[in-house]
């Protein structure tokens, strides 16, 4: 065979593919539109149908009602059906709704219409037969409706999440690289359960220091509301502390600025705060008139350090030793709607795994007191979402080699929204002492400070695009400082 | 049109070429189809009756039959989808006076925890949303998951957020459901 029988060959093998594709094509939309739409459609027709027959035998009752209110009858035998009203109009302070369009076509007869009608008194001969057809299509229409609702319901678990690709002169998270960057995948699962449990899981494919993808299961909590007021969690979820790393999380999508505050990033991305907890949580609010006071508190593994980073303690503690924190928040309402202002604080003890740092006593394992004290202030408003924190750190060396110290950290971001533009900028500092065996031992755990001016551009309601110039200086341990311009897209789905 | 390539080398790129223009033209055709779906077959009599306004008043979604319904969803706290969708809303309201046509305007709380009846009236006085027909109404959570599935509100909860996309439905005054807004502007699908 030459090269025009292995063309025919080809063709003749290329076109059953073709075929095979268009009509999985065709089958996948068939598929996707026939079956729900032919149940929808059949619904719809049986409920019209029921529909047409209510409003007839309405008609019925209505003319026999007619007939029977012409004819005397006895005192109590012929109250008049009731027309629907509002409920809001039984209230002076929500009048009722205005009053249909002149122009308006005469409305169908409303259900509660009908069911007003359906214990209408006899008034003739037929009336109870007419009343008996009429509760029994009521039946079956609201079987149908129910019907038709437990098949929409029956939808499985439905996943969303967030993803942010960047590019840059350096690396968001870690300044070591630059150029283009993934920086996560993240899956966020919430898992429908009863009116009271609650389940929350995030799976991150994220981008680590060393450039490599893995995967961290970053919240996996299940809760119980027992009211408005109380909701318990158990498992790992972000600490909550300050404002930002409870309103903000693994999705960058979601917060205006392109990064977090370098040092609330999240441990394996720099952060020097417990971002996470595996342990209990009670939190809730409750109303005040216009003010809001809302709390947290909460009980977990302490953490360690391990490679330089916080680690959590996902499976447990060995020595027993335990994070204990809350917080506490108001929303005055009002005039201040829109702000929030609160308080926290935690102490945990937490154990230095890695071998002692050269400048430190050889002691192993360090085991540090750690006493956070915080205050936050947020006005998110329509226009504004402007947010404040500052963090105060007692620490102390329990194995008594170098005692107390005191170190602190805050920023402070101002942001504008403008349409689909919001314009930011953010100042932070952390101010660490390095004889503190907690911020020595991380890598991390440096002094800095940092200035940023950004513009986040909301591409569409799902997707944002980011641009941020900051610099950054490093004030102690390595003196250095270097300047970024960075691009996220960010996007949910 | 596909045809065959005279350089049987390329045939297999060709056809692989082929077999995603076939596979396009499918996944057009699903989301036309999906677009013809664009309207749910829903009713406001269908839509759960039992909801509470911001003044804590017991709401009757079905008694609202006879009047034109303009009805969103949205959360009190949400500051970049919903305010848009509140302004569609007004431009809505303004469109209905310059006609001289009537409508209840109906905003169903996406958040029954963080969004309560106060919540609410504190939105409505802040935003000077008072006119009287308009109603911003808080359910049950599971009413909530209702109406939304119902009428096509896609939304998930994240901690205090809530997720959500921009979406209008409108119902005529027989309480049939003849049009949506989708969230670029106020372009909508019409029955």
């Amino acid at each position: 065979m030459g090269i025009k029988g292995n063309l025919r060959v080809t063709r003749a093998r290329s076109w059953p593919c073709v075929l095979l594709v268009a009509c999985l094509g065709h089958s996948l939309a068939a598929a996707a539109a026939d079956p729900e739409s032919e149940q929808i459609a059949d619904l719809r027709k049986e409920l019209d149908k029921s529909m047409q027959m209510i409003r007839e035998l309405s008609q019925k009752v209505h003319d026999l009602e007619a007939r029977a209110a012409q004819q005397p009858a006895p005192p109590a035998a012929a109250p008049g059906v009731t027309p629907a009203t509002p409920a809001t109009a039984q209230t002076p302070a929500a009048p009722a709704p205005a009053a249909p369009a002149p122009t308006a076509p005469a409305p169908a007869v409303p259900p509660a219409a009908v069911a007003a009608a359906a214990p209408a008194p006899p008034a003739g001969p037929t009336t109870p037969e007419t009343a008996s057809r009429l509760t029994q299509l009521e039946q079956t229409v609201a079987q149908m409706a129910a019907n038709a609702w437990q098949r929409a319901e029956d939808t499985g678990m439905p996943m969303h999440g967030f993803a942010d690709v960047g590019v840059g002169t350096h690396n968001a998270e870690f300044p070591q690289y630059q150029g283009a960057d993934i920086a996560e995948l993240d899956f966020f699962l919430t898992p429908r359960l009863g009116e009271r449990t609650r389940a929350l899981f995030e799976l991150n494919f994220e981008v680590g220091s060393d450039g490599t993808v893995s995967v961290d299961l970053e919240r996996a909590q299940i809760g119980y509301q027992f009211s408005d007021s109380a909701t318990v969690w158990v498992g790992r979820f972000h600490t909550p502390y300050g404002f930002y790393n409870t309103a903000f999380h693994h999705g960058q999508w979601i917060a205006i600025a392109l990064r977090r505050p370098r040092f609330i990033e999240f441990e394996d991305h720099g952060g020097i705060m417990p971002a996470h907890t595996v342990g209990m949580w009670v939190t809730g609010s409750e109303r005040l008139g216009d003010m809001k006071v809302t709390y947290d508190a909460y009980l977990g593994n302490s953490q360690r350090i391990f490679d330089g980073i916080l680690d959590m303690n996902n499976a447990g503690v060995s020595r027993g030793s335990a994070i204990v924190g809350g917080n506490l928040g108001l929303l005055p309402g009002g005039v201040l709607d829109g702000l929030k202002v609160g308080v926290d604080a935690f102490q945990t003890r937490i154990e230095d795994q890695d071998p002692t740092p050269a400048a430190f006593p050889q002691v192993s394992p360090y085991f540090t007191q750690v006493k956070s004290y915080g205050a936050y202030a947020a006005y998110d408003t329509d226009r504004w979402e402007d947010i404040a924190e500052l963090h105060f750190f007692d620490d102390t060396d329990l194995t008594g080699h170098t005692g107390a110290h005191h170190s602190d950290a805050g920023f402070i971001q101002m942001g504008y929204r403008a349409g689909r533009y919001t314009p930011y900028g953010r100042y932070e500092r952390g101010s660490f002492q390095q004889s503190d065996p907690y911020f020595a031992a991380q890598l991390n755990g440096n002094s800095y400070d940092r200035e940023a001016l950004g513009l986040r551009f909301d591409v569409d309601l799902s997707s944002a695009l980011k641009i941020e110039l900051a610099k950054t200086s490093f004030t102690d341990r390595i003196i250095r400082t270097w300047g970024e311009a960075l691009i996220q897209y960010a996007i949910r789905f | 049109m596909c045809t065959g390539s005279a350089d049987p080398r390329r045939a297999p790129t060709r056809a692989a070429g082929c077999a995603l223009l076939a596979l396009l033209a499918a996944v057009a055709t699903v989301a036309a189809a999906d677009a013809h779906a664009d309207l749910p077959p829903v009713r406001l009599s269908d839509l759960p009756a039992s909801w509470r306004d911001d003044l804590g008043q017991v709401f009757d979604l079905h008694t609202m039959q006879g009047r034109a319904v303009v009805l969103t969803m949205a959360y009190a706290t949400c500051h970049r989808v919903c305010p848009v969708t509140i302004r569609d809303l007004q431009r809505l309201q303004q469109d209905f006076d310059r006609r001289g046509l009537t409508a209840e305007f109906i905003v169903v709380g996406y958040d029954p925890d963080a969004d309560d009846p106060a919540a609410w009236h504190q939105y409505r006085r802040t935003r000077h949303l008072t006119r009287d027909n308009w109603h911003f109404l808080v359910g049950t959570r599971a009413d909530v998951q209702r109406i939304a599935r119902q009428l096509g509100f896609d939304f998930w909860k994240m901690d205090e957020h809530v997720i959500h996309d921009s979406r209008i439905v409108r119902f005529d005054e027989h309480g049939t459901l003849i049009a949506t807004y989708g969230p670029a502007g106020l372009q909508f699908t019409q029955r």
